[in-house]
C-alpha cells in the first residue's frame, strides 16, 4: 500500500523551513569544524584552528538557538508540548545534550586558537578534544534527523 | 520503505545544504584547509545525487505526488541551476579565479530555493 502524502497547515511551514535552515547550518558549520580541525592537527595554521573557534561561536550556537526555538513553536502549534511522543523527545534529548558538549568544545576551540596564536599553531590536544565532541554532537544530529523523519512513537 | 526514502532523501539535503555552508566559509574569507574542501565536494556529489533519486523516488512512490507537480518540476529545475552553479563555484575556487564569490551565493540561493519548495510544496 503506498502512503499518503502528508498534508500539513500552511502556517506551520514558517517555522518548519526556520527549524530546517538551523538545523542544516548547525550540520554544515560542525562538519566544517571536525575536518578543518582535524587536518589542522596534520599541519594546519593559527588561521584553520581560529576558523574552528569562530564557527563554534558565530555560527553553531546561533543556529543550534534557531533549531531549538523553533523547536518549540513547531512543538507548540502542533499541540505536542503538553505530552510529546517518543521521536520528540529523541530531538530534545538529542538537542539539549549537544548543546552542553557544543558549549565545552567552543570553549576548547577558544583557549586552542588562544594557544595557537602564541606558540602552538596547531592547537594541541584541545583540538582532538574538540574533534571528539563535534564528531559526537554529529552522530547524534544523524540519530535526530531519522527520529524527525520516521516518527517513531 | 517510505520512512527510509525520506530519511535517506532529507540526510541527502542536509548533505547539500553542508556543502553550501562550508563554501560560504570559504566565501567570507576562511581557510578550512584542502581536505574540507575535499570533504565539501564528496557531500555535493552524494547529497546531489541523493536528493535529486530519491526525491523522484518519493514522487512516484507517494499517493498524492505526481512527477510532473508544479513544485516538484520547480525543484528538479532549481536542482539543475544549483548542480551548475555548485560545478562552476569548485572550478572557479580550485583555479584560484573571481568568480568565485558571486557563483557560491547563486548556488546558496538555489539550495535556499530548494528548501522552500519542499516546505510550502506550492500546488501540492
Amino acid at each position: 500500500m503506498m502512503p499518503l502524502a502528508a498534508i500539513r497547515p500552511d502556517d506551520w511551514n514558517l517555522p518548519l523551513f526556520l527549524h530546517l535552515a538551523g538545523a542544516m547550518t548547525l550540520v554544515g558549520v560542525l562538519l566544517l569544524v571536525a575536518v578543518s580541525l582535524a587536518g589542522a592537527g596534520r599541519g594546519g595554521s593559527v588561521a584553520t584552528v581560529r576558523l574552528g573557534f569562530r564557527g563554534l561561536f558565530f555560527a553553531a550556537l546561533p543556529a543550534w538557538i534557531l533549531l531549538r526555538v523553533t523547536a518549540e513553536w513547531l512543538a507548540d502549534k502542533e499541540n505536542l508540548d503538553e505530552d510529546p511522543p517518543g521521536w520528540i523527545d529523541i530531538g530534545y534529548m538529542t538537542s539539549d545534550t549537544t548543546f552542553l558538549l557544543l558549549i565545552a568544545a567552543t570553549v576548547c576551540a577558544g583557549v586552542a586558537a588562544r594557544r595557537a596564536a602564541r606558540d602552538r599553531p596547531r592547537g594541541g590536544g584541545l583540538n582532538t578534544a574538540v574533534v571528539v565532541l563535534v564528531a559526537i554532537s554529529l552522530i547524534a544530529y544523524v540519530v535526530a534527523i531519522w527520529a524527525m523523519t520516521t516518527k517513531p512513537s | 520503505m517510505y520512512d527510509w526514502l525520506l530519511f535517506l532523501h532529507v540526510l541527502a539535503a542536509f548533505m547539500v545544504a553542508a556543502t553550501a555552508v562550508m563554501y560560504t566559509a570559504v566565501a567570507l574569507g576562511a581557510s578550512p584547509g584542502g581536505p574540507a574542501i575535499r570533504v565539501s565536494d564528496a557531500l555535493w556529489n552524494v547529497g546531489g545525487l541523493g536528493t535529486l533519486i530519491l526525491g523522484i523516488w518519493l514522487a512516484l512512490y507517494v499517493d498524492g505526488y505526481e512527477i510532473w507537480d508544479g513544485w516538484i518540476l520547480g525543484a528538479i529545475a532549481v536542482w539543475v541551476i544549483a548542480t551548475g552553479t555548485g560545478e562552476r563555484a569548485r572550478t572557479e575556487l580550485a583555479e584560484g579565479k573571481g568568480g568565485f564569490t558571486a557563483v557560491h551565493w547563486v548556488r546558496t540561493v538555489a539550495v535556499l530555493g530548494l528548501l522552500v519548495l519542499m516546505v510550502w510544496k506550492p500546488g501540492a
